[in-house]
């Protein structure tokens, strides 16, 4: 090693120091540009209330699937344990929900409940693996649609607990490997309500 | 003449190291702004680094434990939701804008960034996620062993 080359050691060793040390804060700002759409297998549930009252309310939620199923059992509050939440009346006034499930998805597809008055129409059907539930409120001006549209394996997730609990970490496990489905949307004169399931990490209207 | 500069060179080498060392885990930073009547300015910037050594170090471990008897039960879900949103270092998670308030929740760069303003009131916090599961874990590690 000449002399030269000696003086310039603490340099190098700084340099060397450097470059082991910043690069660790440099990435994430070359990808600060955000992607709409996530990594790989990501699943994102989204919630968006648009409110067209004069204080125009908006809200909106993204929550990754993996998220909530991971941190929902470190939830240990009044009826919510372990992931699974306590539902009292699982046996509402004589009427077996599980069983009513259970028959809805032994049973071939089909319109199982249709309600028409001047008031309100209300549907509730099996179709292709999924649950609809359709209710129009026609009494304006509360006039309202609500759509609910749920895969039947999330159904059946989220029964598999015990009797009078619902197993919500299995259901997000199931509604995981779906597709991009919309689950819940609410429309009135006010509001707008979606739920929906997609691969990508923003909402975008 | 010679030594002086590799003394100096040293030195800032080492300073700059510390520095590098110090910040490469990002800052908390703080900042509160309230403007409605009398005004009140609050900025703390901290790099993060310096909390967990300031929890081993500074914080009197009576305190600790006592912080770690308020938070106990929330610690498992902190640490939890620290853990995982470390896997989604760039994401928009709560937006609600209610006429002239306003809040916002995401993760930037593997910081949790939360604001929220109102008239006369505007609140920015800004805290990186690995050290909320630090923390989250110094004060777990505190707790007795059931």
């Amino acid at each position: 090693m000449t002399h030269r080359t000696r003086n310039l050691l603490p340099v190098f060793a700084f340099l060397a120091a450097a470059f082991l040390f910043f690069p660790l804060g440099t990435p994430a700002q070359t990808s600060s540009a955000q992607s709409s759409t996530s990594a790989h297998g990501e699943r994102w549930l989204h919630v968006r209330v648009i409110s067209t009252t004069s204080k125009g309310e908006t809200v909106r939620v993204n929550v990754p699937l993996e998220l909530a199923e991971k941190v929902l059992p470190a939830i240990d509050h009044d009826r919510l344990h372990n992931g699974k939440v306590r539902i009292g009346c699982m046996d509402c006034d004589g009427v077996d929900v599980r069983t009513i499930f259970e028959a809805v998805r032994s049973s071939k597809d089909g319109e199982f409940v249709t309600v028409q008055s001047n008031e309100t129409d209300i549907s509730v059907m099996k179709k292709e693996g999924m649950l609809f539930v359709h209710v129009h409120e026609k009494n304006k001006p509360k006039h309202s649609q609500v759509e609910v549209k749920v895969p039947m394996k999330v159904v059946e997730a989220l029964l598999s607990g015990s009797k009078d609990e619902l197993d919500i970490t299995a259901g997000l496990r199931a509604l995981a490997s779906q597709g991009d489905v919309e689950l819940v949307s609410v429309k009135d004169d006010e509001n707008t309500v979606r739920v929906w399931l997609d691969s990508k990490n923003v909402t975008i209207d | 003449m010679v030594l002086l500069a590799k003394i100096a060179l040293g030195f800032g080498a080492t300073v700059l190291l510390a520095g590098a060392y110090t910040f490469r885990q990002g800052l908390i930073r703080v900042d509160v702004d309230e403007t409605r009547g009398e005004e009140h300015h609050v900025h703390v910037w901290a790099p993060a680094a310096i909390v967990p050594m300031a929890m081993h170090f500074v914080v009197p471990r009576g305190r600790m434990l006592d912080a770690e008897e308020r938070s106990a039960k929330f610690m498992p879900l902190v640490h939890a939701v620290a853990k995982e949103l470390q896997k989604y270092p760039e994401a928009e998670l709560v937006e609600v804008h209610d006429g002239e308030q306003y809040v916002r929740v995401r993760t930037h760069d593997g910081n949790l960034l939360i604001d929220a303003s109102e008239p006369g009131q505007t609140v920015h916090v800004s805290c990186p996620l690995a050290t909320i599961d630090d923390v989250s874990r110094e004060l777990a590690a505190l707790a007795p062993a059931s």
